[in-house]
């Protein structure tokens, strides 16, 4: 099998388990309507407008809704022990992070583009001049989200503290995700030029490539008895 | 026995440091001249900014032992890992404390945006998860090497978090940083600075032979007790 193989029997694995149980995205994708819910009622719309503030409180919901889901990456194959089985597999540890990685992905970005529809909804959004660019941003921010999410959730879960140890944890270093995903995402909603987020695209590549490198070579640390 | 020279060693240059602090006190509070522009509250710069230097090198120790550890699985790098970083956090502290307390007076306000007090709130925070995944770990050479991979993400991310924090604080202007070197330094305002330099290190490298040789100690008996209950 190759090592793209063997990544993809993860992702696939892991979808076709989410699609059966849909418990992840379930919790994920109610966090966030009722996210949306609670901020509506947490502004008071006389003295800001809650399109001023959307790209925070979008990158906001997807941090505190994608840990849920995410947290719990490691959770259904502990209990049965068939994460064991996944470890003596001939798949190498780095492949197996990075299925586990991008079958996060696909799920958070999911629930990204579910968050976004939301709260165009809800606050009376305009998506920008360039609703392919946001969708780029998002999925930026996600990939580096996802992939410390998913070594920290391998990490948290190893602990008796569980998943309440993750946002301690994984906070401190998102901070460089949310400074330039929710710049770039306030920038395009208002319709401001594209040069003008381009520097934050980079930046939010370099952390994404950054995390998905560190994962991969840590993981076997984590996960080794 | 090499570890109780290790330990002589960390007593005499703990106490050397304990010493050089309190000339700098004595420095800072008698006989260095005050800042003109800042006044009085500048003096707490000569302990915070050494304070700092030994909090981000404190990290780059436990960094570099984690790494290794994680590549030799000896031991004694983690003990040196787990010295470092407890050191480490003290100084953190004493940043934080300190540099607000500057602040308020240079600045009018405790807490700021300002990029090196975020950054050291942020590493502060990164220390305490590397605590927290040793102590909740029942197998402990799990914790060893789940701290190793916390100390080691954290220093990955450190550089782009300083990038981000200053270009986020480029685009929110806020009260005017004065900076604390000053554009001039007075002779004796540049020998006060060095003092604490060399003292709080003396101070660090003394606490952390000391922290290191007691959890060398400490492995070694848990282990013990590990195979007595067999």
């Amino acid at each position: 099998m190759t090592y793209l193989g063997q990544v993809y029997a993860i992702v696939w694995k892991d979808l076709l388990l989410e699609l059966r149980t849909r418990e992840r995205i379930a919790a994920m994708g109610a966090f966030a309507v009722l996210a949306g819910v609670l901020f509506n009622y947490s502004i008071d719309a006389t003295i800001v407008r809650p399109q001023d503030i959307a790209a925070g409180l979008i990158w906001m919901t997807l941090v505190f809704g994608g840990l849920l889901g995410i947290g719990r990456t490691f959770y259904l194959e502990a209990q049965d022990g068939a994460f064991q089985g996944i470890l003596t597999s001939p798949a190498p540890k780095d492949a197996i992070f990075l299925g586990k990685t991008a079958a996060n992905f696909v799920l958070l970005y999911v629930v990204a583009l579910l968050v976004v529809a939301v709260f165009t909804l809800f606050f009376g959004l305009h998506l920008g001049t360039s609703p392919a660019l946001l969708a780029l941003v998002l999925a930026l921010g996600a990939l580096g989200f996802v992939a410390l999410g998913t070594l920290f959730s391998a990490v948290s879960s190893g602990t008796h503290m569980g998943e309440t140890l993750l946002p301690i944890l994984v906070f401190p270093l998102l901070v460089p995700m949310v400074i330039y995903g929710v710049s770039a995402t306030s920038r395009l909603l208002v319709g401001r030029p594209v040069a003008e987020v381009a520097g934050n695209l980079r930046m939010l590549a370099a952390f994404a490539v950054l995390a998905v490198f560190a994962g991969a070579g840590l993981f076997r640390y984590v996960v080794e008895e | 026995m090499p570890s109780k020279n290790v330990r002589t060693a960390g007593g005499v240059m703990a106490m050397l440091g304990v010493v050089g602090v309190l000339v700098l006190h004595w420095m800072v509070f008698f006989w260095t001249p005050t800042e003109a522009n800042q006044g009085i509250i500048q003096r707490i710069f000569y302990i915070h900014m050494p304070s700092a230097v030994v909090a981000f090198l404190a990290f780059g120790i436990v960094a570099i032992c984690s790494a290794l550890y994680l590549w030799l699985g000896d031991d004694h790098l983690d003990q040196a890992a787990v010295a470092a970083a407890e050191g480490g956090i003290v100084f953190t502290t004493i940043v934080l404390l300190t540099g607000p307390l500057w602040g308020r007076i240079a600045w009018g306000t405790y807490w700021t945006w300002e990029p090196r007090l975020t950054l050291t709130l942020l590493l502060w925070f990164i220390y305490l998860g590397y605590f927290l995944v040793r102590a909740s770990t029942e197998n402990p050479d799990r914790g060893k090497r789940f701290a190793a991979v916390v100390g080691i993400v954290g220093a990955l991310d450190i550089p782009l978090i300083h990038l981000s924090v200053r270009w986020f604080r480029s685009l929110h202007p806020g009260p005017v940083v004065i900076k604390p070197e000053g554009p001039t330094l007075a002779p004796q305002m540049m020998t006060t600075i060095m003092v604490g330099l060399v003292s709080l290190l003396l101070l660090f490298a003394g606490i952390f032979l000391i922290r290191y040789t007691i959890e060398v100690a400490k492995q070694t008996l848990d282990v013990r007790d590990q195979q007595a209950r067999v």
